[in-house]
């Protein structure tokens, strides 16, 4: 059952994520990060359908359920894209907007390919079962292009404060989970404590897009050995 | 055309080392489902794990283990 700390955390979340796209119009970054605005709007879209569909047919009901898992998996991968699209942001420079492209959709598609083959045996909901674990790889897919993504920063010595943030809060957003689910799953715990934690989590990532839009200018700099030591 | 291998081979290191992590990471679990989107209270999954529905007698393995979500 859902109780008023549920309710506030997802109302805390949404107005979050609304507000990132309100921070990102006043600071006119609307375009420039269009897909990542795009993510937000979505979640904030999918976010009031949930509770529409919750307060209509309750939180047990199988439309809720198939509701949530699939619109899960859609936003998983709008956040794909959205950090694809940092991608061409910090490469912008070399030019290799075609082969961000080229290896974005080949990753997707290998992605999909690969969920496909483990699910393939299903006999039944293979679709459901196909949404999910898509949803599932991509998250894991997400979290190394992260990484990945970070180390092309300090190895190019990206100078771009506000794009930095965005790209360490993602990887931070995307590392909490992990690390909170492997926790979980090594302790078997399914206390109390984690299920009020888990949700704040969800906050992460719009409350420190709204930072970066809000606090940080498209020109500000920051110098990349304040960021972390590599070595020579 | 050496670039787009070199992206293509990149793609698929990113997938294993992905695919490496999350197994990682699910190693243990009990066929919960990690969610990272929104601040929705999530629903319990729904393939659960088989649970017998009739009669008391203990279950014994299932023959043909259902594929794993995580």
């Amino acid at each position: 059952m859902l109780g008023p700390y549920e309710y506030a955390i997802w109302l805390l979340c949404t107005i979050l994520e609304a507000g990132v796209l309100v921070c990102a119009f006043r600071k006119n970054a609307l375009r420039r990060y269009l897909l990542l605005n795009v993510y937000m709007a979505a979640s904030v879209v999918i976010s009031v359908a949930r509770f529409d569909i919750l307060r209509h047919y309750g939180f047990t009901s199988n439309e809720y359920l198939y509701f949530y898992y699939y619109s899960d998996s859609l936003l998983t991968i709008a956040l794909y894209f959205a950090l694809a699209s940092l991608y061409s942001h910090i490469f912008s420079e070399l030019k290799a907007d075609y082969y961000i492209r080229l290896g974005t959709l080949f990753l997707l598609s290998a992605t999909a390919l690969f969920s496909y083959a483990v699910v393939q045996q299903s006999t039944s909901k293979l679709v459901t079962h196909f949404v999910l674990e898509l949803s599932q790889n991509l998250y894991f897919v997400g979290l190394v292009m992260t990484y990945v993504l970070w180390a092309a920063i300090l190895k190019m010595r990206e100078t771009r404060t506000r794009l930095i943030q965005l790209v360490l809060s993602m990887g931070v957003y995307f590392s909490l989970f992990a690390a909170n689910f492997a926790v979980q799953n090594l302790y078997h715990s399914r206390s109390p404590f984690f299920e009020m934690l888990t949700p704040l989590f969800g906050c992460f990532l719009p409350f420190s897009w709204c930072y970066a839009f809000w606090k940080l200018p498209e020109d500000a700099r920051i110098t990349p050995s304040r960021l972390a030591v590599v070595p020579r | 055309m050496s670039r787009k291998l070199t992206v293509v081979l990149l793609a698929m290191l990113v997938l294993v080392g992905a695919m490496g992590l999350k197994t990682v990471v699910v190693a243990h679990s009990d066929g919960a489902v990690i969610m990272a989107n929104g601040g929705a209270p999530q629903p319990p999954t729904p393939f659960p794990p088989t649970f017998a529905k009739n009669g008391g007698a203990p279950q014994p393995p299932t023959p043909f283990p259902p594929t794993q979500l995580k």
